[in-house]
């Protein structure tokens, strides 16, 4: 059992909301996408690969065969899966500290939230209604969103050289190659192991 | 739809886990310990099927009340949570699965109520959509990039970057010669396996420290 | 914030001495008796952070402890076991967080730091080498009259002198001792560049709780710190490194790759240098000012540590892997600074070792195999959010940066096949260049992790009246 695989980790949590309070809930989720730029805070902090919310109404759970036992839950629930690079205490860090007006909006309707700031009371909550990841697979464990958004740079600034550098003399191609030197000299930090966890 | 940003699918899957009292090791256990010995590196049942880009398996046995006072309730059944991030949709997606991996899905989901075995696909995705829940919220960092097309990037940074380490200071017509090489080299090179550590100096670029 | 009440605080937190000489003592305590002894004896002669407003003592003196001479002290279980789980393990434990590995890992250390368990620093500081000397020669008739006290070694460091001049130079040639933090209710007064950043763009001090145990952090929380308060409260950790400078090896590199940079030639040279680092030789910051050293800048603390990242995020002014730039991000990673105001840490470090005499050459295997290098002493109210993080994330990796993989050129333990990145433009004068074949400048030769207590703190050690409830 890991929550982590190379720079990946895997966070899942869960709380419980009044049922009453999912639907604002949804209300807010619904802006959140379709008001991409309110999206912008959790691209710039960049080290979150794919995150999700998932709501489960307290009927909703999948029942399958009539011999499973009916859930009888007063509370809808609140799933929440994230992929992010780095260590635990610097993600609850970095949330606490930019962006707790957008996890404060997300989260207040669950059950006792206490805030996202002051931190120490939020990492506590965090540990609690954390559960633990089973099994854990990424395709690129030795990359981070920051690398693979570098690499995707990089192929694109490749691809547009090559294309032209056939047909070039080799002054115009050392010109040429100038720029691709400057487009991709940002992007070029090299992909490995993760630090060790701490 | 939440399910999918851009072209990349969040697909969230609760799967109520069997119940049987009279079993030495409950099922919920039979599942966690197949998952503890299923190797996550390149040999993973997911870098064996296509187009996984992080996906994990989570063994639900309970809810959760924290605070004061507190209201508990628990769960009447434990539940497997497949949350997985992929190329494709749940029809496609299940298909490269079925296709690639039936052996490791039956180990998993045969702890699982109502699961009908890997013999009839249609029967198989009937099942895995009764048990998905839609994705309330999905957000991916990179959403127009497929696992092969990452894979290669990633390949291409790394000797992109050893390339011009090696041809710096080079004379132009050569350094345009090599150049062309390498990306001929890089092209044909194949795509790395998915899940494992990318291979170092695949192609020889070159330049001044050959 | 209430008033920081200066004669409580060891001077040592609260100030960079600025003398050219010092003596680093360690400690170790047969019994929690004499060590309780020896601090009582001490106490009377610690140098507090009150103002020297009447000019400076002769030398000063200061105490720190690690976890295992607490332990020694016999302080109660309920209080050791409330230290951060860092303080409690110790440097080495942390090898592998830390990147301590290869020749830098413990058992590659210098004899006084893998022998018997140091409890203590002592540090002297002083303006000459008689008073160094005078100092130290009352510290040891106090060690001999308490008895049970080994001095297991120490460590001398001194202020380089160029042209005849102290200066703060270390021994690769650049210019130290320019960017720390300003702390509230600490500094007299503020530098532009050196608190944390505001949304309008100007600096402010960082609170007082970044640095001293008792006091609001950047998070508005009092910082995790041991039971009682009282024992925690205007104290610090310390993290000590002695970090062994191969000078050989640095003017090896630097020659080799600086042929190879623009001109390749000596001003070439100079500026490739000051890539390394983010600031000229003499000190000049190369956000400010890019193509020449600026004496002017340097003489003005009004904009020596005054600049930012946020419009050079190509890195073609200074490199994105420079090392002013990766401890101290400043704008670089966007939310007015957010991400790097509770990531800071003051620094107290001095270069130890004989100098280097420009007049005769010396081969590059000498140079390397001369103890010389920096004591690097750095303060901070939690090792692990801030020390350690720091030297984890930001030194021997480089994903906050968008670096990948990529260490520090300087500081980073390199392993074959990795490199640094220069950024550069179109000017021919300012190229990018990716160095390769790296080796390793510097490396570590011991250290461990200390809590510097207040004077109150250290009373109640001495007197036995430690009381966690
Ligand atoms: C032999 C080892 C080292 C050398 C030669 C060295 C050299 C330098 C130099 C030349 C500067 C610029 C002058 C200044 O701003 O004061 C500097 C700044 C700094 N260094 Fe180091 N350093 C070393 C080790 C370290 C370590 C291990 C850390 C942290 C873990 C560190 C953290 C800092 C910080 C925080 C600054 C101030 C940056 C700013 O505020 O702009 N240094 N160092």
């Amino acid at each position: 059992m890991s929550n982590i695989n190379g720079k990946l980790y895997a966070m899942n949590a869960i709380t419980p909301m009044k049922p009453w309070k999912t639907w604002i809930l949804r209300v807010i989720f619904f802006l959140l996408w379709h008001i991409k730029s309110k999206q912008q805070d959790l691209i710039n902090l960049s080290f979150i690969q794919f995150a999700r919310w998932v709501i489960i109404p307290r009927n909703r759970f999948p029942s399958l065969s009539s011999g499973q036992k009916q859930e009888t839950l007063t509370y809808d629930y609140l799933l929440f899966f994230s992929n992010f690079n780095g260590t635990w205490n610097q993600y609850i860090d970095a949330f606490s500290a930019v962006l707790s007006t957008g996890l404060n909006l997300i989260w207040r309707w669950s059950e006792k939230f206490p805030g996202s700031v002051p931190v120490t009371g939020f990492k506590e909550y965090i540990a609690r209604i954390q559960f633990d990841t089973d099994y854990y697979y990424t395709a690129y464990p030795e990359a981070t969103a920051n690398d693979t958004k570098a690499a995707h740079i990089v192929q694109g600034a490749l691809t547009t050289l090559a294309t032209q550098a056939a047909a070039q003399t080799p002054e115009q191609f050392q010109a040429a190659y100038l720029q691709f030197l400057l487009a991709v000299q940002t992007h070029l930090g090299d992909t490995g192991d993760a630090p060790a966890v701490f | 739809m939440p399910n999918q940003n851009g072209r990349v699918f969040g697909l969230t899957f609760l799967c109520p886990i069997l119940d049987d009292e009279t079993l030495q090791i409950s099922h919920d256990l039979q599942i966690r310990d197949y998952l503890a010995t299923l190797p996550t590196d390149e040999r993973s049942p997911f870098a064996l099927a296509p187009g996984t880009h992080v996906a994990r398996l989570v063994v639900m046995d309970d809810v959760i009340y924290v605070g004061m006072p507190a209201h508990e309730e628990h769960l009447a059944s434990k539940y497997l949570v497949f949350e997985t991030n992929t190329d494709a949709d749940l029809p496609g997606y299940l298909r490269t699965l079925f296709d690639a991996i039936p052996q490791h899905i039956d180990a998993v989901w045969s702890h699982c109520t109502g699961y009908p075995g890997t013999a009839d696909f249609d029967k198989l995705l009937a099942y895995m959509k009764a048990c998905q829940i839609p994705t309330t919220f999905f957000f991916a960092a990179v959403n127009d990039k497929s696992v092969t097309e990452t894979l290669l990037a990633l390949q291409t940074q790394r000797a992109v970057a050893e390339f011009i380490t090696t041809h710096q200071g080079m004379a132009p017509a050569q350094l345009q010669r090599e150049f062309l090489e390498f990306y001929q080299a890089l092209q044909s090179l194949p795509c790395p396996a998915a899940g494992g550590k990318l291979p170092r100096r695949v192609i020889k670029t070159g330049g001044h420290n050959e | 914030m209430s008033k920081l009440n200066a004669t409580d605080v060891q001077g040592f937190v609260l100030r960079g001495y600025n003398m050219p000489h010092a003596r680093f003592c360690f400690l170790h305590f047969q019994n929690a008796a004499a060590g309780r002894h020896l601090v009582a004896q001490l106490l009377g002669s610690i140098t507090t952070g009150q103002l020297w407003d009447n000019g400076k003592p002769q030398s000063t003196l200061n105490i720190a402890f690690t976890f295992k001479g607490l332990t020694a002290l016999e302080l109660p279980l309920a209080t050791l076991i409330s230290f951060p789980d860092e303080f409690q393990q110790g440097m080495k434990d942390r090898a592998s967080i830390l990147g301590d590995i290869g020749k830098n890992s413990p058992e590659h250390w210098d004899a006084l730091w893998r022998g018997a368990d140091i409890h203590a620093w002592v540090a002297i500081h002083a303006l000459t080498p008689e008073t160094l000397e005078a100092q130290f020669a009352q510290l040891n008739a106090i060690i001999s009259a308490t008895g049970n006290i080994h001095l297991l070694g120490s460590q001398d460091a001194a202020a380089l002198v160029i042209d005849g001049k102290l200066s703060t130079k270390e021994h690769f040639g650049y210019t130290d001792g320019f960017g720390n933090p300003d702390y509230l209710g600490v500094c007299r007064n503020t530098q532009p560049g050196q608190g944390k950043l505001l949304p309008d763009g100007t600096w402010a001090p960082l609170a007082t709780g970044e640095l001293l145990l008792g006091y609001a952090d950047e998070a508005g929380e009092l910082p995790v710190a041991p039971v009682p308060h009282i024992l925690a409260a205007n104290g610090t950790f310390m993290v000590y490194r002695k970090l062994h400078e191969n000078v050989g090896t640095f003017r090896a590199f630097l020659d080799e790759w600086g042929a190879r940079y623009g001109a390749g030639d000596a001003a070439a040279k100079e500026k490739l240098a000051s890539k390394f680092i983010g600031r000229w030789q003499d000190g000049t910051p190369i956000e400010l000012s890019p193509d020449a050293p600026d004496p002017s800048i340097v003489a003005d603390p009004n904009r020596n540590t005054d600049f930012k990242f946020g419009n050079d995020l190509s890195g073609s002014r200074c490199p994105v892997g420079a090392h002013v730039r990766r401890v101290h991000p400043r704008d670089a990673f966007g939310f007015n600074g957010k991400l790097v105001d509770r990531r800071r840490i003051t620094r107290r470090g001095m270069p130890y070792g004989p100098q280097v005499d420009p007049t005769t050459p010396q081969d590059p295997a000498t140079l390397d195999s001369t103890d010389r290098g920096v004591v690097f002493m750095a303060l901070n109210a939690s090792l692990s959010r801030q020390f350690e993080f720091v030297q984890q994330q930001w030194i021997s990796y480089g994903n906050d940066a968008h670096l990948g993989n990529e260490k520090d050129l300087l500081l980073g333990t390199h392993l074959p096949g990795e490199k640094f990145s220069i950024q550069g433009d179109t000017n021919p004068a300012n190229p990018p260049l990716f160095c390769a074949n790296l080796p390793n400048f510097v490396e570590l030769r011991g250290g461990d992790y200390f809590f510097l207590p207040s004077i109150t703190a250290l009373a109640m050690i001495a007197m036995e009246l430690v009381d966690p409830r």
